[in-house]
């Protein structure tokens, strides 16, 4: 969740609404922010699912060390969402191993 | 390949303190930071910072990194940030990545001013979304305006645990419970205060067993551990969180230190080894901050300043005697911050049982977060019959490096005296007018105003409030103690805020003359707990 107004910062400023994609489904954000910041707000919480064991990943650090928080980001994979700003028209992917996660596997997403 | 005659590596209190240092000096400086902003973690302290004036005390620390931003464009500071310095060679060489490609510069001194990460602790679950940094939620919340969840459980009870837990409160977020597998609160007692004052629960000597959920966080468990911190079976509690933040501790990010050959050592984590103006084994070398050993960011900006002097001085911009004196002041006033029971030296002790002053250590703040009201009027700030009619009551207990209270008096009535650690004492003939400077003023939200001549049977308390919405003037609920129990019934009369006062609301509530030593929080409606 957004945080409308805040006792001490006010409001935070945020750059204008963008479109992007996540899994093909359309979602909305703030251009510069980070992709993960996007996701959170929209209540999204598992970015990756790891090679082997097909664990779920999320935020973790949020200052681009750990890399649980990576992304197949408009065809790229391993992009670290919380340190990438999000741009209009982004196709983010959960992140299977290395790859995008298939159309079928869909049922996973919230 | 461009040449600087100092080069500094981070963006941090501590990076850009000596980058300003150096460049008021008359060195050309550049600073390289990976990060999209310059602040390191300065722009998501939103707390006011404690100290004395001199550290910028009472001001909060994003407005800190504001200042600071604007000292290094005015000093000519060349700031370059999604700038990742990969390596440090010899004769001042450092790599740095910007976007796809690699970019070689030189320094005549090269700072590394890194910072810190968060340490991790693994249990069952340790890996599920929703299990993170509390540094990470910080980030979503007082950087991006994001909540990190909805309900959170904060495992570590230092002071970033305690801090960012009222962060949590303050940006709507539950917290269901702080704990600490140490048997007592390792931060400081009055931001532990502020947490049970609402209603926080401490639970110490407790650990978290499990985090709960299959793609995330759904719930987790705590256990009671002995005194090896093993979960004690059968004591297990289950939490309703979906969020799990890990507080426990920071580790110097050193890496480049050591990949340049410096000497190291141990300082709860492998850091280089410095002389006293910050230069290590490798001459023209300097660490500053977090990365030569964790503190916080006012003695990481002090510590900048005197290395970026040091750089200066090796570049033949300061004179001897001139470097001499100003590393002196700059000296003094860490070593301010450097005294009292949470000192580098004291890091960790639980034996200590009284204060300097020789006032018996609250056990009840130690193990719940809270004073007792016994306690309480025990201390040189809450001493009853003082005064009468409207009077300061400071529940300030342990031995701490601040004393903006005592600037924040005209009149006088708050002494902490010479040493910034010493407990405030009200005056026993304090003239105070009720101006309410001290609680807007104290960065631990210890002090409050007691009216008890107010009107026959009632009594008033004002409180520093800091949450939304404010409640106005006429609004009824109840008064919560220390302990954030619901004591009485409470109205308020009076909802101060000012522009100096920077988000701190002065709330005023009216209470049966008997509660006025209990009542600390105002809480509207009916609510129970």
């Amino acid at each position: 969740m957004r945080i409308q107004k805040h006792p001490i910062l006010d409001r935070i400023q945020k750059g204008r609404q963008v479109t992007f994609s996540l899994d093909g489904k359309p979602m909305q954000g703030y251009e510069g922010e980070p992709i993960a910041a996007a996701l959170l707000a929209a209540g999204v919480r598992v970015h990756r699912y790891t090679t082997k064991a097909r664990q779920p990943r999320g935020i973790f650090c949020a200052i681009g060390r750990c890399t649980d928080c990576v992304m197949v980001v408009d065809g790229k994979p391993n992009v670290r969402t919380c340190v990438t700003p999000l741009k209009e028209g982004m196709r983010v992917q959960t992140q299977v191993g290395i790859s995008a996660k298939k159309e079928s596997d869909d049922h996973e997403t919230i | 390949m461009k040449r600087y005659e100092l080069i500094v590596i981070g963006a941090g209190p501590a990076g850009l303190s000596a980058a300003v240092e150096a460049a008021n000096a008359g060195m050309s400086v550049a600073v390289f930071d990976e990060n999209a902003r310059p602040g390191g973690q300065l722009f998501k302290q939103i707390h006011k910072f404690f100290g004395s004036k001199e550290h910028q005390a009472k001001i909060r620390g994003f407005r800190i990194g504001q200042q600071l931003l604007k000292q290094a464009e005015e000093s000519g500071v060349e700031v370059h940030l999604n700038s990742v310095v990969m390596g440090i060679f010899d004769l001042g060489e450092i790599t740095v990545q910007h976007g796809d490609g690699v970019c070689h510069y030189k320094g005549d001194s090269i700072l590394i001013a890194t910072g810190a990460c968060e340490n991790m602790v693994p249990f069952d679950g340790w890996t599920l979304p929703g299990v993170m940094g509390a540094g990470a939620a910080q980030t979503m919340m007082n950087l991006h305006g994001v909540q990190p969840g909805s309900r959170v459980l904060m495992v570590g009870s230092g002071n970033v645990g305690l801090v960012v837990s009222f962060q949590l409160l303050q940006a709507g977020v539950e917290v269901a419970a702080v704990i600490d597998a140490a048997p007592q609160i390792g931060g400081y007692g009055v931001h532990a205060a502020k947490l049970a004052r609402i209603g926080v629960p401490f639970y110490l000597s407790h650990t978290i067993v499990k985090a709960e959920g299959t793609d995330h966080v759904t719930g987790a468990v705590i256990a009671q551990v002995d005194e090896s911190f093993r979960p004690i079976a059968g004591t297990e509690k289950h939490l309703d969180v979906d969020t799990v933040c890990i507080a426990v501790g920071l580790s110097p990010m050193s890496q480049l230190a050591r990949m340049a050959g410096c000497e190291m050592t141990e300082k709860g984590g492998a850091v280089p080894v410095v002389d006293e103006y910050g230069q290590t084994s490798i001459p023209g070398l300097f660490v500053a901050g977090d990365v030569g050993g964790i503190e916080e960011a006012s003695s990481a900006m002090i510590g900048g300043r005197i290395a970026g002097a040091a750089a200066a001085r090796r570049s033949g911009y300061l004179p001897e005697e001139e470097f001499r004196e100003k590393a002196s002041a700059l000296k003094a006033s860490l070593g301010q911050l450097h005294e009292g029971m949470f000192s580098p030296k004291n890091k960790g002790r639980r034996d200590l049982t009284v204060t300097d002053e020789g006032y018996l250590l609250s056990k009840t703040l130690l193990h719940h977060g809270y004073l007792s009201e016994e306690e309480v009027a025990g201390f040189p700030g809450a001493a009853p019959g003082k005064s009468a009619g409207i009077h300061p009551v400071i529940e300030c207990t342990q031995n701490i490096p601040c004393n903006p209270c005592q600037d924040a008096c005209r009149f006088g009535c708050i002494r902490v005296g010479d040493h910034m650690t010493a407990l405030p004492a009200v005056a026993e003939n304090a003239r105070c007018v009720g101006c309410g400077m001290c609680v807007a003023s104290c960065p631990g939200q210890a002090i409050f105003l007691v009216n008890d001549e107010e009107e026959a049977g009632t009594a008033t308390v004002t409180l520093p409030y800091e949450f939304l919405p404010v409640p106005e003037k006429g609004a009824k609920g109840v008064a919560l103690g220390r302990d954030g129990r619901v004591v009485c019934p409470a109205e308020v009369v009076e909802a101060k805020t000012a522009g100096f006062m920077d988000g701190t609301v002065l709330l005023t509530m009216r209470v049966p003359l008997e509660m006025s030593m209990k009542a600390r929080f105002f809480k509207t409606g009916e609510g129970t707990k």
